[in-house]
């Protein structure tokens, strides 16, 4: 099939949606922020700021649910590569004693690069698929890949955190999985499947399934090797544009966006320069005006 | 009325159409804030309150039906719409990352800060209370 039709095909199934409940119809209003929804993992676009996307309208695919806690972690394949890694969370599963080292794990395409422009320099991170917090699984190398500082702190941790703190809340279970997605023979995941859900209250606590991105913005990873430099564009080779900015929800808009003229006095701020240079401070685009 | 919320550290209250997170310690204050007054919230947020505090109002109008001086539990909604009307604000920080799709964006740099105290919730280490006034 010729590029421009995939292109087609794959632009009619993003959707670009409010974000809407996949499990328990919970009927609450819309939020303010539209969010982007694909219908499967083939067709997540490329990033262009936030740290991910809704999958499958955000509803999980658990085909059972339980009560009693496990975790399970798929064998390491032929290149040495994570599968899948599966558990129902309870508070029996996590941890109750400090995080122990994991340096002796080198996991597949694992490089030690640093940039001035990642958050404690170090670009990779070996990531935990199922958080030392829900699990407190240590140096399990069936359990840990080579993930962005971005994919790790901004993308996977925030989740981990909404599990982890509504399991220790309500003493309920969440069934969780995670799925690195490699493409053809690469040693570097492209991003991670999150899902998960609260059994106890059939998703009303805990319902989602998102694809988060294994990337750093400001710097060009070779997904085959772990390699990386620093994207020429982002240290300023781009063209300069002017964007209205949400100092207090991180969002920048085109100026011309109904979100951006609703912005309060206090949180707004004009900007002009180059595009890479906002996301790599943490900004994401408007979902409305995708500037 | 006062408007309380419960919000992380990218002001995010709500992600996928439900709450960031709670705490029973956290209601057990809020409770308190309101003094044995009037409680508003809509459903929702009132199926965590079990068993139901006295006081507790629940409406999916509450902010039309509130009084001068009530307290508003609000997640589900930003509450900067709701902001003109307010006499006051209770802004409660998870001092947590969660994902989010709904944000606060009042501008509480326009408000007074009354007090701010920090306390240990049932499942959260720290949460900050920060008290507005206009």
């Amino acid at each position: 099939m010729k590029i421009w039709k995939q292109r087609a095909i794959a632009a009619l199934l993003v959707l670009v949606c409010l974000v809407s409940t996949g499990c328990t119809e919970i009927g609450l209003s819309p939020p303010q922020e539209a969010m982007t929804s694909v219908s499967s993992v083939e067709y997540v676009p490329d990033f262009s700021g936030e740290p991910y996307v809704f999958i499958g309208n955000s509803k999980p695919d658990f085909e059972n649910t339980t009560t009693n806690s496990y975790e399970t972690y798929a064998p390491l394949d032929e290149l040495g590569r994570c599968g899948t890694a599966e558990a129902c969370v309870g508070i029996d599963l996590m941890p109750t004693e400090e995080r122990g080292s994991i340096g002796s794990v080198k996991p597949s395409g694992w490089q030690s690069a640093k940039y001035d422009c990642v958050d404690g320099k170090y670009l990779y991170n070996r990531c935990h698929l199922i958080g030392y917090q829900l699990s407190g699984e240590n140096a399990n190398k069936q359990n840990l890949i080579t993930g962005t500082r971005y994919m790790n702190v901004e993308g996977m941790l925030p989740f981990e955190n909404l599990v982890a703190d509504y399991v220790k809340e309500t003493e309920n279970h969440v069934m969780y999985r995670v799925t690195p997605h490699f493409v053809g023979q690469e040693l570097v995941a492209r991003g991670v499947i999150m899902e998960a859900l609260s059994v106890e209250d059939a998703g009303e606590g805990v319902c989602f399934s998102v694809y988060v991105y294994n990337c750093q913005p400001g710097v060009a990873i070779d997904y085959a090797t772990g390699e990386s430099r620093l994207d020429g564009e982002a240290s300023g080779g781009g063209e300069a544009v002017s964007y209205v900015l949400n100092t207090s929800s991180k969002k920048f808009h085109d100026p011309a966006c109904s979100n951006a003229a609703s912005i309060s006095k206090g949180n707004r701020q004009e900007w002009t320069g180059v595009r890479e240079d906002l996301v790599s401070q943490g900004y994401s685009p408007c979902g409305q005006c995708k500037p | 009325m006062i408007l309380a919320v419960c919000i992380d550290d990218r002001n995010g209250m709500l992600f996928n159409g439900r709450r960031q997170s709670q705490d029973r310690v956290l209601r057990e204050d809020l409770v308190r804030e309101a003094g044995g007054g009037p409680l508003w919230m809509n459903a929702y947020s009132a199926r965590q309150f079990d068993p139901p505090p006295e006081g507790l109002r629940t409406a999916e109008d509450f902010l039309e039906q509130a009084g001068p001086g009530e307290v508003c539990f609000l997640e589900t909604e930003d509450p900067a719409a709701w902001a003109d009307r307010a006499e006051g604000l209770i802004v409660y920080r998870w001092n947590r990352k969660y994902p989010a799709g709904l944000y606060c964006t009042i501008d509480l740099s326009a408000w007074k800060l009354e007090r701010r105290e920090e306390f240990a919730g049932s499942s959260h280490e720290k949460i900050t209370k920060e008290v507005y006034k206009r």
